[in-house]
């Protein structure tokens, strides 16, 4: 008899032990480095672990500069993770690739959309696509423009009454602010854009053109709208700033580099996450709104970017349920990822949060944040940003922007079509 | 007489044979069939035949690419081999301080491709080292080396050739290593210049050699990469003037998610640098 006890008992056990492993899920989640998140991050994922205890989180930081690369290839290997987080330009293509899994609310612990959107004050345009949202901000993004006050005022300028508040006055100012050799070249430069930085010629042209109230490209209609009378306007300025006032170009060090090395005078390239850089290299700043053309229809700043922690679409429904409930958990920690990485979000806890009440820029940031718009969202992204910076340097090596740009037009077209065909048959 | 053939033999070559053809026969067979794709990576590949091949025909990026990749050969080769010889010429002469020379001439060998990339960069700043070498004499104070769509590529193989003539220098010495001094002798004995010595002696015992150095520096040149991705500001940039075949790959591959396209332009690579391999064997069978 007691045999049979026992091989009961042991059977019993067996198969809750069993039942037990069959309901453990694994989550692998993928973020980017960004050194002063990662010790949070990691409490936060000891923290749900600890609070699901049939959830196994696998966290996995990646160099920032191989992340597009080993996310890539680790879907095409079939082993993407389950939970990633990636910026705004470039989730089209994984949208499109139908990647992204739409939000679970249920999963999340959400009645509705609703219950997340009033959470927030912006940010989740980046990641909406047909009405659908597929990721919940991380990071919210958007550049002003700060001054190296002691610069300014060595050139006998205030910064409070003298930053200029359209694109026509800038030059004036930068030239004020400008130290040139014998020759004319600048030594010293009063403003110039971060040319090196590939995600500038998105942001800037796109910002110029949506407070003309145009835009590149048409996201709806996948058509490019760069051969028009506001994109003549754009680019007629940068070929200027870089041939005729040369006030700067790409052939210089990146502006932050610069800027933070106290040898540029305004830079336009930071967000609130510079604020603690230029602490540390000792830069008296103050912030100021980006400027508008004279005859803006739209005051809009610079483009927004986010970064979204998304899910897989890919990924076992177990897992997907799991991962939304990770994402909700992690997003949810909003308040802390601001106060100990500089990680905006403009959601309630934040703007309730001391660190964004003691935070000088925060409200100046969250205004212009407001008022401006993400930067449009493609397949083939990078191509087209391509085709655009080979557009820009014929224009700095002397060809008119008028011959340019029907190239330009024509290019990204042929990318954008090619594309939105290709998308359509691999879905298919 | 009867050659036993041995099977044992095969179980000592076959790890060899089995890494060679999972690390190297199949890779290249992959990449064969995904150049007759259409594949993002993202989803499953297309087969498309050979519409990839058609279409670099009249893809612009690909003829540029090519274009500046045949410049940068042309670049990457010719001045090498002369200078490279000139300076093996040099160094096989007996002089004071020829060993120090030597090793400090070889010293651009020795760093990693990258390192020299970087190091360039810094010098080539409009502002920098080289703007004030070559303009300083002439109140020059800003030379655009990167941001020129003329000075870029001849930067790129400035860049090169620096680090590549001190490495066929060796080569070449070890050819002229080679030649028996007793004709030397004997061709100065009579008279000879060391131009006529060089011209009717080494020249013709350093074919070998020539051909080496010729198929090795082609080869290399085909295959650049480093130095346009590293060196400037946006690679392959100003206006795509330093974009190379090997660029392209990476640009296609994993910045446009066209792998099939990818995958053509190094099925391209592969038969130009083949062709030139069948061509160095040619001649390394009559030299």
């Amino acid at each position: 008899m007691t045999i049979w006890i026992r091989l009961a008992t042991a059977f019993v056990v067996l198969a809750w032990t069993g039942a037990a492993s069959a309901q453990q899920v694994t989550l692998r989640m993928w973020m980017h480095e960004h050194p002063p998140r990662i010790p949070i991050d990691k409490q936060i994922v000891a923290d749900f672990e600890k609070a699901n205890p049939d959830i196994k989180v696998d966290h996995e930081i990646i160099p920032v500069a191989e992340y597009p690369t080993k996310l890539l290839t680790a879907f095409a290997a079939g082993s993407g993770p389950d939970v990633f987080n990636y910026a705004s330009m470039l989730v089209a293509q994984y949208y499109n690739a139908h990647i992204l899994a739409p939000i679970d609310f249920a999963a999340m612990g959400l009645a509705d959309e609703q219950a997340l959107t009033s959470q927030f004050a912006g940010g989740l345009d980046g990641i909406r696509f047909k009405g659908k949202l597929y990721g919940i901000p991380t990071e919210v993004s958007n550049w002003a423009c700060f001054a190296n006050n002691a610069i300014w005022r060595e050139a006998g300028l205030d910064p409070d009454k003298d930053f200029p508040r359209t694109w026509e006055d800038l030059p004036a100012v930068a030239e004020k602010l400008t130290q040139r050799d014998s020759n004319g070249v600048p030594r010293r430069r009063g403003f110039d854009f971060d040319w090196p930085n590939r995600a500038t010629f998105w942001f800037m042209p796109n910002t110029m053109l949506h407070q003309l109230g145009a835009t590149m490209i048409d996201e709806e209609n996948y058509t490019a709208t760069i051969d028009t009378p506001a994109a003549r306007k754009a680019f007629h300025y940068f070929q200027d700033w870089a041939n005729k006032w040369r006030l700067g170009g790409p052939q210089y060090t990146d502006s932050r580099t610069e800027f933070l090395g106290g040898r540029l005078a305004t830079d336009c390239s930071f967000g609130i996450w510079g604020i603690p850089q230029m602490v540390s290299a000792k830069i008296d700043w103050s912030v100021h709104p980006a400027p508008r053309w004279k005859d803006a229809v739209s005051d809009n700043g610079i483009d927004i970017y986010a970064f979204y922690m998304m899910v897989n679409a890919r990924s076992s429904p177990a897992a997907q349920k799991a991962a939304w409930k990770l994402v909700r958990f992690y997003t949810d920690h909003a308040a802390e990822l601001f106060a100990g990485a500089g990680l905006f979000v403009p959601r309630k806890e934040v703007l309730e949060s001391e660190a964004y009440k003691t935070n000088p820029a925060a409200p100046f940031f969250l205004s212009e944040l407001k008022k401006a718009q993400f930067s449009p969202r493609v397949v083939g992204y990078d191509q087209v940003l391509d085709a655009m910076l080979r557009g820009r340097d014929a224009m700095l090596q002397g060809q008119s922007v008028e011959s340019v740009l029907p190239t330009m037009n024509d290019e990204v077209n042929a990318v954008l079509n090619r594309e939105r065909a290709r998308a359509a048959a691999m879905a298919r | 007489m009867r050659v036993h053939f041995k099977w044992w033999g095969l179980v000592f070559v076959l790890p060899a044979v089995a890494f060679f053809a999972a690390f190297n026969v199949f890779p290249m067979l992959f990449g064969l069939y995904l150049s007759l794709t259409d594949y993002d990576l993202l989803n499953p590949p297309i087969w498309v035949g050979l519409d990839n091949f058609a279409n670099l025909l009249a893809d612009r990026l690909f003829l540029t690419a090519l274009r500046n990749t045949l410049l940068f050969v042309l670049g990457a080769t010719l001045p090498v081999w002369v200078l490279s010889l000139l300076a093996a010429l040099l160094f096989d002469q007996a002089f004071r301080g020829r060993d120090i020379l030597k090793a400090a001439f070889f010293l651009p060998v020795l760093p990693p491709v990258v390192v020299v990339a970087v190091i360039w960069r810094v010098l080539l700043h409009p502002n920098g080292v080289m703007t004030w070498l070559i303009g300083g004499g002439w109140g020059v104070t800003e030379i655009r080396w990167l941001a020129d769509a003329v000075l870029a590529p001849l930067s790129m193989i400035a860049v090169h050739d620096w680090a590549a003539i001190p490495f066929f220098m060796v080569i070449w010495l070890a050819g002229l290593a080679g030649v028996p001094p007793e004709l030397r002798e004997a061709a100065a004995l009579d008279g000879a210049g060391a131009v006529r010595i060089f011209w009717y002696i080494e020249l013709p015992h350093l074919r070998a050699t020539a051909v080496l150095v010729a198929a090795l520096s082609s080869i290399n040149a085909f295959q650049a990469f480093a130095l346009q991705y590293v060196i400037p500001t946006d690679p392959g940039g100003p206006a795509n003037s330093t974009l190379v075949l090997g660029l392209l790959v990476l640009k296609y591959g994993f910045q446009y998610f066209r792998m099939g396209d990818a995958a053509a332009v190094s099925m391209v690579m592969f038969a130009m640098i083949l062709i030139v391999t069948i061509v160095q064997l040619r001649f390394n069978r009559r030299a």
